[in-house]
């Protein structure tokens, strides 16, 4: 402890005089008495007749004491050497994974790794700016650089983990971005580094948490509706040492329509698949007993009707009108009106040689035409295009054979982004998802080439309004969400743990907020309400064996990050002894016949 | 203007109590020797009523006191003795110190109150009662009365007693017992607030074999002072001054020496033959000579 003024100690010399002080004030009462013959009987044990026993038991002498020894010593400006955080600028960085809601570290790591950078965000020194970033699937800023303790600490309190893989790596890349302007800027990093070593870098202080290393978790869960019949696969994943045998039951509400002991090899997965019939929301469960339960549990939906609704807009295709009569759509409309407006009560609409203008966020299969608002362009028409590969494992085309297909012209595209499925001289099948629209381009009319007269057309446009109709459904944790707004406005989103959050719609399509848990969303409007099954975003995700943080770059090693500092006491004593006078002025005014 | 007898009696009592003190008489354990026949045994035997015992005839015996059923029993000659009745000498000594002010009623109106009831119960059984007011010395004192006429002598006597001067009642008891010839019934009215204390006094009184009562009188306040804070305590007979706080340990300390003096007291007094009653300036006087003193054996 160090003093500021130590010549101000000099006033402890009044301590002494105020006891005196106490001494010469007491006004006695004079009070007659017939004798004080048993007064003086009583004086031996009577510790009121000795003046030292008085200021002993005198509580008000006391805090005067003590009141004007605070002052006095905060005068002396006393202040104890503390560690503060280092660095102008610091970043704090949470690593947001899923297996940072491992308990092996109570309550859990990301709890602890909270409460620690809360401590940090305690000690920063006025003037020092601090950030909050979460290291989600995305790097998410909770809070840029600010002086205001309070907006960081609210930002510390209301990050939570995602059911997913952070990426600690951009979080970090993020975190040297916001605080590179500063030399002597500090990032302080959270992590388990389950998924590898996060990069070493100048001024980043990693702090690795957990200690337990098996863990075993449902990886995917999803219900196929490409298939043949509608068929669910759950796949376990196994992060421990040895082989386990797992336990697994699947319910379809309170039924159980499969269960299946799993044998894991260590490092492994096991994968289980089963037909299902009805539809609803199937829940899987293993059991397991390890630190990590949040991926022992899964969410999947079964849809009563794995096509959806479709709308046929176009001037006519028989083969299509035929094939849509045949597939197990949920309900068929054809019209030639070009709507936009209708479109979105419709799970697809299949766009047939029409220009449709800007397409509202929606499922689309498009044919013969691109869309003005897609990444593609038409310049011209290719003659006789050649079908050269398309994609056999990609759901769209499974088990379509296009070997003997034959174009007779397509239009000539360029595309930006998406996957083309089938492609020749020219993309001939397109797909892309983004800007609130999922859709599938067909450069080709149908009656430009012999396509309907093939086997694979009906498995095409089969698995084409499957993947369409069914693919949001199914969502992964870290996914923008957007859903067509149609006539609605607005609608809300509530989590698998209820909680809700209100979300308008902009231009035409909802943008849902980050799905962060595994489970069950409801999106409601007033259009009714759709249900997401959101499932752990990556299949590493539940690896939870802690890693080890890069060797630091700077010479100051772990405890680079705070630095010694005079912590003034000087406040407090004065606080305490105003607070010791009140006190003293309280009691005085309340003790009847007291000293005071 | 001067009060008349019965103006003091009046203020001291009210007739019923008057009426029945005259059914008390006032209880001696000792045969007493007394110088006028009176309405209690003596130590003369003689003239009395009451037989006391008998005694082989001797030349010179009164034939009257003969008892001729022995005689033809035991063909012995045996003569009856009675008792001499006599009257009984009865010394009130009571406190007038100034520390008898306290209480409410004083402790010095109880005292007047009980030493005019006893004095009047002797009076009415033909004993002499003698009244001494006594504070640092011997104060004025009232000769021996006899008859229930000198009753208004006595209340005028006790009426025009003030509470003044300190307590000596060593020095009190020396002369009074000094100037008095014979022995009898001796009551002290007193709150023993005694700075050179008690006992000397008391074992003066018993050595001059004195039968002794002490009617012990405290006010309330002595019992259980209500006090509290930083007080000098002035002693208004002695006027020395004592300085202490009073607080809830103060008051306990106080307690024990005030159980302990009262123990001390008790002892001596039953160690050495006195009756002792103790009672607060609170009670009423009817009620402690009716029930408290006749309790304690004073008055029957």
């Amino acid at each position: 402890m160090t003093l500021g003024a130590p010549a101000a100690l000099w006033g402890l010399a009044a301590l002494p005089l105020l006891v005196v002080l106490y001494l010469l004030r007491v006004r006695r009462r004079d009070q007659p008495v017939s004798s004080i013959l048993l007064w003086q009987r009583s004086a031996p044990a009577l510790a009121a007749f000795r003046p030292s026993r008085r200021i002993e038991r005198s509580l008000l002498l006391a805090l005067q004491l003590f009141a004007l020894a605070a002052m006095v010593v905060g005068l002396a400006r006393p202040a104890v050497l503390g560690r503060a955080v280092a660095g102008r600028d610091v970043v704090l960085v949470l690593d947001a994974s899923l297996s940072m809601r491992a308990r092996d570290v109570a309550p859990t790591r990301f709890e602890r790794a909270r409460a620690e950078a809360l401590a940090v965000a305690r000690r920063l020194e006025p003037g020092q700016r601090a950030a909050v970033i979460l290291a989600a699937p995305h790097p998410v800023v909770l809070a840029s650089l600010t002086t205001d303790r309070g907006t960081v600490a609210a930002a510390l309190r209301h990050a939570e983990p995602w059911d997913a893989a952070g990426d600690v790596d951009a979080a970090v890349t993020l975190a040297g971005a916001m605080a590179g302007s500063a030399a002597d800027s500090r990032v302080f990093v959270w992590t388990d580094a389950a998924r590898g070593a996060p990069p070493a870098a100048a001024g980043v202080i990693y702090h690795v948490l957990g200690t337990a290393a098996d863990n075993a978790g449902i990886v995917a869960f999803r219900v196929l509706t490409d298939a043949v019949r509608p068929e669910a696969l759950v796949r376990v994943a196994n992060w421990s040492r040895g082989v386990r045998r797992i336990p697994l039951d699947v319910h379809l509400g309170d039924a159980t329509v499969y269960h299946a002991t799993l044998a894991v090899p260590a490092g492994g997965t096991a994968t289980a698949v089963f037909p299902v019939r009805d539809a609803g929301v199937l829940h899987a469960h293993i059991v397991t007993h390890d630190v990590l339960p949040e991926d022992d549990d899964a969410t999947a939906l079964v849809a009563s009707s794995p096509l959806g609704s479709v709308l046929l807009v176009g001037r006519g295709n028989p083969p299509l009108e035929r094939a849509l009569r045949v597939l197990p759509v949920a309900r068929a409309v054809e019209t030639a009106t070009v709507d936009p407006a209708a479109w979105s009560a419709f799970d697809v609409v299949i766009l047939d040689r029409i220009d449709p203008g800007p397409l509202p966020p929606g499922n689309y299969l498009v044919i013969g035409a691109v869309p003005p608002n897609l990444p593609a362009t038409a310049s011209g028409v290719a003659a006789r295009p050649e079908i050269a590969a398309w994609d056999r494992q990609d759901p769209v085309l499974r088990f379509v054979d296009l070997r003997d297909v034959r174009i007779d012209r397509a239009l000539q595209l360029a595309v930006e982004g998406g996957r083309v499925l089938v492609a020749g001289a020219t993309p001939l099948v397109w797909e892309y998802t983004g800007r609130g629209v999922r859709a599938i381009v067909l450069g080709f009319a149908l009656g430009d080439s012999d396509l309907p007269q093939h086997a694979a057309f009906p498995i095409l446009i089969r698995n084409m309004l499957a993947w369409l109709s069914g693919a949001v459904d199914h969502v992964t944790i870290g996914d923008e969400v957007q859903v067509p707004a149609g006539a609605a406005t607005a609608g809300s989103l509530t989590d698998p743990l209820g909680r809700r959050v209100d979300v308008r719609a902009t231009d035409g399509a909802f943008v849902l907020p980050p799905f962060t848990r595994a489970g069950l969303y409801r999106f409601s409007t007033a259009a009714g309400t759709r249900t997401f099954a959101a499932e752990i975003g990556a299949p590493h995700a539940g690896m939870i064996r802690p890693g080890r943080a890069p060797a630091p770059l700077s010479a100051a090693g772990p405890a680079a990050g705070t630095v010694l500092v005079h912590v003034p006491l000087w406040p407090w004593l004065l606080l305490v002894g105003i607070a010791a006078l009140l006190g003293e002025w309280a009691l005085a005014t309340r003790r009847r016949g007291g000293d005071a | 203007m001067d009060r008349t007898g019965a103006d003091h009696g009046a203020q001291l009592f009210d007739p019923e109590f008057l009426q029945r003190l005259e059914t008390l008489s006032l209880v001696s354990r000792r045969l007493v020797r007394g110088q006028q026949r009176g309405e209690r045994r003596s130590l003369v035997r003689g003239r009395g009523i009451e037989f006391d015992d008998y005694r082989a005839y001797q030349a010179g015996d009164d034939y009257r006191y003969i008892d001729w059923n022995i005689v033809s029993r035991l063909d012995r000659v045996f003569v009856k003795l009675f008792s001499e009745e006599e009257d009984l000498d009865v010394h009130l000594l009571l406190d007038t110190s100034a520390s008898m002010a306290a209480g409410a009623p004083s402790k010095l109106a109880l005292g007047k109150r009980v030493a005019a009831a006893i004095g009047y119960i002797g009076l009415c059984n033909f004993d002499r009662v003698g009244v001494t007011a006594f504070a640092s010395g011997q104060g004025p004192s009232l000769a021996r009365l006899r008859g229930r006429a000198r009753a208004f002598d006595l209340l005028r006597f006790l009426d025009g007693l003030e509470p003044a001067g300190r307590t000596d009642l060593e020095h009190a008891l020396t002369r009074r017992l000094g100037a008095s010839g014979r022995r009898g019934l001796l009551v002290v009215i007193s709150d023993l607030l005694n700075p050179r204390g008690y006992s000397a006094a008391l074992l003066h009184a018993r050595h001059h074999r004195f039968q002794t009562f002490l009617v012990h009188i405290l006010a309330d306040e002595e019992i259980a002072p209500q006090l509290a804070g930083d007080l000098r305590l002035i002693d208004v007979e002695t006027g020395r001054a004592l300085e202490l706080t009073v607080d809830a340990d103060a008051l306990r300390a106080y307690v024990g020496a005030r159980d302990a003096y009262f123990r001390d007291l008790e002892t001596f007094c039953f160690r050495h033959g006195i009756d002792y009653v103790r009672t607060t300036s609170s009670v009423p006087a009817d009620v402690l000579v009716l029930r408290y003193l006749r309790q304690g054996g004073l008055v029957r």
